[in-house]
This record gives C-alpha cells, structure tokens and sequence, in this order.
C-alpha cells in the first residue's frame, strides 16, 4: 500500500503513480496522517503490518535498491537491496522470518513524541487545513511554526518548499548544514 | 438565597461568548461544530460532540473511549458543554488555532497501543479515485505500508 504524503493531492502525486503503472493501494494523503499517525519525518519510509494489524517491523527507510547519491559534498546511502530481501523473507515465514522485530527491540527503537513535536504536528496539521481553504499565508505561518518545534522532520520542511520556488536550494542549504545521517543506516537484525 | 445568587451569577457568567462555528482537527479528521463559545481562550463544545471529534464519550465517570477513562473536572463542564481544550491540556494533547480553526495532537494516553503493544495505528486516507481506504479493512493480509512523496 503506496501513500503520497502530499498536500497538492492528485494533481502532484497522480502521474507518479501512471508512471509506475502500479497496481497495489494508492493512496493520496493529502493531510499527512499516515506520517501523523507512524511519527513519520522522511520519504520514504515502510512499516510491516501482519494479518492481526500488529506492527513487524517499524518505519525505517524503505527503498527498492541499493543507491548512492553524492550531493553538497556528502553521500545518501540507502540499502534496499537488503531491505526487499528481507521483506520477501517476512512475506514468505511470516512471524518465523528472522527479521520479524521481538518485542524487547521493538520497544527499544520506539520513543514517544516530546512537547514540542506534539505541538509541531498540531501547527502542521492546521496549516494543512488553511492551506486547503485558500489561506496560504496563514499556512505559512503554522508550517513554519511546525519546522521550528521539531526542524529534524524533513516532511514538514519539504511540504512547505513545495509551494515555493526555491525548494531545491532550501533542501541543499538544509542538507549541507545538517549533521546527521539523512537515512539512518538500516539495521535489518540487531547485533 | 444564597444559592439562588450563585446560579444566577453562574448563568449570567456562563456564555457572554456569542454562538461561533468551529472547525476542529484531529487524528485524521476534520469535524464541524455550528455551535461553540470561546471564553477566555478555551474551546466550549456541546459535551455531545465529543464523540464525532475524537471517538470519547462524556460518561459520568469522565470522557471515555474503549478502555480509557479520563475523569473530568468539574471546572471543564458546564451546562451541557465541555472545555475541549481544557480537556487537551489534561492529557496532555497540544492545541493550537487560528481563528475557528482548532488543531489537536495526539494524545500520549492512547499512543501506548503503537509505541508498546504494537498495534497499527488505523487511518482513514482517501485513494485516488476518491474513496476512504482505511488500514483495518487489511486485516488478514499482510502489509507493506510505504510513504512517499513528489515533493
């Protein structure tokens, strides 16, 4: 199940989808609340979800194939290859597969919202709203008040740009300047 | 007498606020609410609205929502209404606005479910063609649920 976190809706997201003549759940979600709901802060992301609707395996960073891309004199590593591998593993063993999470990992990789990202999806969601009722300007100053509660969730910094000329320049400026890993490293089996 | 005074005074106090329309975010929905005061900053709604905003019910034992209870001042109720956003701040939900525009956060009293228990937020997200697709109606298979994004 395919989900654009994208406000522009349809209109930005649709061809994406004619293009990979997909064929699974697409969806549009316009209001970010799978992002909401899965304390999501980059694309892409993927969560495993069983048959009983309990999660496998928590969101990390999901990606077909192994990549590299250089950009502003640092690397973007994602290690898809490893990821599919896994994920047909879990599609064919189910809770046997190796990389099916236990209990006591999962818990440890999971960490609740503090006070100001609370408040920074509460702002991202209004500006979402005033954006969709035409007040772009008012949205402005709720997303901008969303990036500065909680500046590590590239989603709220990028749906913003979106709507400006500049997001490619926002983004390296950004990117450049941050410290951390873009992708966190993926760690398919603790050691 | 006394008594008397005091209810007069309460009621004369109650909704100087005139009737105002609100829109009230939260989770993933958008709920409309013809009939809302606000005093003093706080969010007044019908107690019976509670419910389409976010699934509590306002019982005598507070607000609650499938096996959660949250016992409810007597300060956040008056005359069939309910301080929803005092209520947030008893659990410990952010609340922003602007103008009629209320937004709520997640409540950390019914995050344990995702953060411990492992059960998968639901959603109701609209597909391309338009039409609700919600998670739970994927109970039985499993799911590969992948973000992504053109921007």
């Amino acid at each position: 199940m395919a989900a654009a976190q994208d406000t522009g809706g349809e209109a930005v997201a649709g061809k994406w989808y004619d293009d990979a003549k997909a064929t699974y759940t697409t969806l549009i979600d316009t209001g970010h609340a799978i992002s909401s709901a899965y304390q999501l802060i980059n694309v892409p992301a993927g969560i495993w979800i069983d048959e009983q609707g309990r999660v496998v395996r928590p969101p990390e960073t999901a990606a077909p194939k192994n990549q590299e891309l250089k950009l502003g004199g640092k690397v973007i590593r994602l290690q898809g290859d490893e990821y599919v591998a896994a994920l047909k593993d879990w599609v064919s063993k189910g809770s046997k597969s190796e990389f099916a999470m236990s209990d006591d990992e999962y818990r440890r990789r999971m960490k609740g919202r503090s006070p100001e990202e609370g408040e920074a999806e509460a702002s991202f969601k209004l500006a979402v709203s005033l954006h969709q009722k035409g007040q772009p300007e008012l949205a402005q100053k709720w997303w901008l008040r969303a990036q500065k509660l909680n500046p590590e969730s590239w989603n709220y910094h990028r749906q913003d740009w979106s709507f400006t000329s500049e997001a490619g320049k926002r983004w390296m400026d950004k990117f450049k300047k941050s410290t951390g890993d873009y992708y966190p490293p993926l760690v398919l089996k603790e050691k | 007498m006394i008594n008397r005074r005091f209810l007069l005074l309460g009621t004369g106090a109650l909704w100087g606020a005139p009737k105002v329309g609100a829109s009230v975010l939260y989770g993933d929905r958008e709920t409309a609410l013809p009939d809302t005061r606000v005093e003093n900053g706080d969010l007044w709604i019908p107690a019976s609205e509670l419910a389409r905003i976010n699934e509590f019910t306002v019982k005598p034992q507070g607000a609650c929502r499938e096996d959660v209870c949250i016992p409810l001042p007597k300060a956040l109720k008056r005359n069939g209404r309910l301080n929803l956003s005092g209520f947030a701040r008893q659990v410990r939900q952010s609340v922003v606005n602007e103008g009629s525009t209320w937004s709520f956060g997640e409540m950390p009293v019914l995050r344990a479910g995702f953060l411990e228990s492992r059960t998968a937020p639901d959603f109701a997200v609209q597909n391309r063609q338009g039409k609700t697709v919600r998670l739970k109606d994927f109970r039985g298979r499993k799911i590969l649920l992948l973000t992504w994004a053109s921007w």
